[in-house]
């Protein structure tokens, strides 16, 4: 069935989608450049800084680091949230909703200060992580969990549990009734979710700012400081990557799962 | 000893008493029914036999043994819910297999016993399917499936009938108790619908508030409902305030006032005394508006107030004095057409009257 959609809404729909995809297009051109320097509109288009970006030692081993980074937060943060989703819906205790909101709170915490209290603690406390991957890498949870949290728990809202009592009383253990029956079902969050934390490590900026060593840094802070210097289009040809590698693994995540369906569900 | 014992279970969620103090005992073979409004404590009842909730204090036994602290797999009672809780990321077959593949049965045995559980209940042939696939009969019949193929001792059941459409919910009634008869399991039976429990239970124990009310055949709690609150919620009932002039064993004498004395039934576990106020409850069948020989019939002057065609019946509402009544009566070509206004006589036979307290 084709809806017809007003033509006030389509006009604002297309300014929305304009507003927030021109800044990428134009980095993408500005990746794409001949010139000399970072400008816009492109002098002429050419590989040139994309191969400048393939050939550069620094953000080849940024690139990487991220990667790395993002997948290590991966794991971590689908483990603690789905397990932290799965207890605020099974419990009932006063105070639930507080601990909710505190655990979703280093999103709404401007990522400044979560970065520069990350920072003076691993300072005070005297653990020598503050400029490691590992000090990195709890910033990265720490902001990484909370979107899992909410998928996760999104899906749970609707699964019901009667599914997994249904399967204890047909002789399943706990843990078996957990693994063969709610899992399979709040699957698609989880992966959602894990996807989600992904993204959001690979693109971190002000956690890692305060977080990371110079020889080792992601790659927006490299990014970041290659053009405090010089105004230089490989910076955009990384970007180029960045978003690239992002995009994929959101048409990953579209294929696996259905997030339309996930957000239905809410 | 009973089969399934619940001896002073409550069960309390902070300060609220879900169930108080609740004594049941149940035979083997028997079809049970816990009937109540929502919120009566009857499906906390059920989820404490099935080991999903602690009760609070008391004991549960099965066959003598205490049960009360095992955990719902090691309980060997089945369970079909209100919303049939069938996997929906496995196939019917897989949802019949659960219970066995758990119990590390081989996978021929398995098959086997899934073909003949899918054949039970009518379903041959659908093992490939999913539920969205199933209408809701369909779905109920693999729940039930899926439970009784792992041959319970007791089968629950949770409103069962509550998500389907009336005339499949017909259906289903007979069907459910059709297979209870056939492999004589122990069942209990939830619900709120009293014409379910009738027609269905051997015994029916009606709850209110987390109490149990009373407990009696079908028979005996439609006729000789223990309190005002079963008679009303239990079939439709006309609830006269009376008062006891004289009691004789199970029979006594109530004054209907207007000076009108008449006889009418109490039950033995009531303990009335002259003088008492009570009720008394005469079923909307039960009463009879055209003229009667019986003179020791009561009789009541009133004066229809409204008709209404319903069909296999007529309902008449009757003022008489300071009564008001619902009168059923069979729509027959030789009983007369009465309409608003008319003058009429109600009465009935002494023992269709019964004292409720």
């Amino acid at each position: 069935m084709e809806r017809k959609i007003p033509l006030p809404l389509l006009v604002l729909a297309v300014l929305g989608f304009a507003y927030m995809l021109l800044p990428i297009l134009i980095v993408v051109l500005a990746g794409l450049t001949s010139g000399e320097f970072l400008t816009f509109p492109p002098e002429g288009l050419s590989l040139r800084w994309v191969i400048a970006f393939l050939q550069s030692e620094k953000y080849l081993s940024a690139f990487f680091f991220s990667f790395r980074l993002a997948l290590m937060t991966m794991v971590v943060s689908t483990i603690l949230g789905t397990a932290a989703a799965l207890f605020l819906s099974r419990s009932r205790f006063v105070g639930r909703g507080a601990m909710r909101a505190f655990f979703l709170s280093p999103v709404v915490l401007p990522g400044v200060v979560v970065g520069f209290a990350l920072y003076a603690f691993y300072i005070s406390a005297g653990m020598g992580i503050s400029r490691t991957i590992w000090g990195l890498w709890i910033g990265h949870i720490l902001y990484s969990t909370p979107y899992v949290i909410g998928t996760v728990g999104a899906a749970l809202a609707t699964y019901d549990v009667s599914l997994e009592e249904a399967a204890r009383s047909l002789g399943a253990s706990p843990w078996r009734a957990f693994r063969k029956v709610t899992l399979p079902n709040i699957a698609q969050g989880i992966q959602a979710g894990s996807i989600f934390a992904f993204i959001v490590s690979f693109g971190q900026f002000e956690v890692s700012l305060f977080l990371s060593a110079p020889n080792s840094e992601p790659l927006p802070i490299a990014m970041y400081n290659s053009l405090r210097y010089k105004f230089d289009p490989s910076a955009a040809a990384a970007g180029i990557f960045a978003i690239t590698l992002v995009t994929a693994s959101v048409l990953l995540t579209n294929r696996l799962v259905n997030i339309r369906r996930l957000l239905d569900r809410q | 000893m009973s089969f399934v014992e619940f001896q002073g279970v409550s069960k309390s969620f902070g300060d609220t008493i879900a169930v108080e103090k609740l004594n049941i005992a149940i035979e083997k073979g028997e079809f049970f029914s816990l009937l109540g409004p929502s919120g009566c404590g009857k499906s906390t009842t059920l989820r404490m036999l099935a080991g999903f909730l602690p009760p609070s204090t008391g004991r549960i036994s099965v066959h003598g043994r205490d049960i009360t602290r095992l955990p719902p797999e090691a309980r060997g009672i089945g369970i079909v819910f209100q919303n049939y809780a069938i996997f929906p990321h496995m196939n019917v077959f897989d949802n019949i297999a659960f219970g066995l593949v758990e119990r590390g049965e081989q996978k021929t045995e398995i098959a086997r016993k899934v073909d003949a559980a899918l054949e039970q209940v009518g379903l041959s042939g659908y093992g490939g399917r999913f539920e969205r696939e199933l209408s809701g009969g369909q779905k109920q019949r693999v729940a039930l499936a899926r439970v009784l193929v792992i041959e319970p001792e007791i089968l629950l059941l949770d409103e069962p009938l509550s998500a389907l459409d009336k005339k499949m919910r017909e259906e289903m009634k007979f069907w459910i108790k059709d297979i209870q008869n056939s492999i004589g399991i122990t069942t209990i039976y939830v619900t709120h619908d009293q014409s379910e429990a009738l027609t269905m239970s051997d015994r029916i124990a009606v709850m209110s508030n987390g109490r149990l009310l009373q407990v009696g055949s079908p028979r005996e709690i439609y006729e000789q409902p223990s309190s005002r609150f079963i008679a009303e919620f239990i079939g439709e009932s006309n609830l006269l305030d009376v008062r006891v002039t004289s009691v004789n064993g199970v029979s006594c004498e109530v004054d209907l006032g207007g000076s009108l004395t008449v006889p009418a039934r109490c039950s033995k576990q009531v303990k009335l005394s002259p003088d008492e106020r009570v009720s008394l409850l005469l079923r909307p069948e039960m009463l009879r508006l055209a003229p009667m020989d019986a003179q020791e019939a009561p009789r009541l002057k009133g004066r229809i107030a409204d008709s209404v065609y319903q069909g296999a019946l007529r309902r008449y509402r009757v003022i008489a004095g300071e009564h008001d009544f619902v009168v059923e009566v069979p729509n027959r070509p030789e009983l007369a057409q009465l309409s608003s206004g008319d003058q009429v006589d109600v009465f009935w036979s002494t023992e269709s009257g019964v004292v409720v307290p």
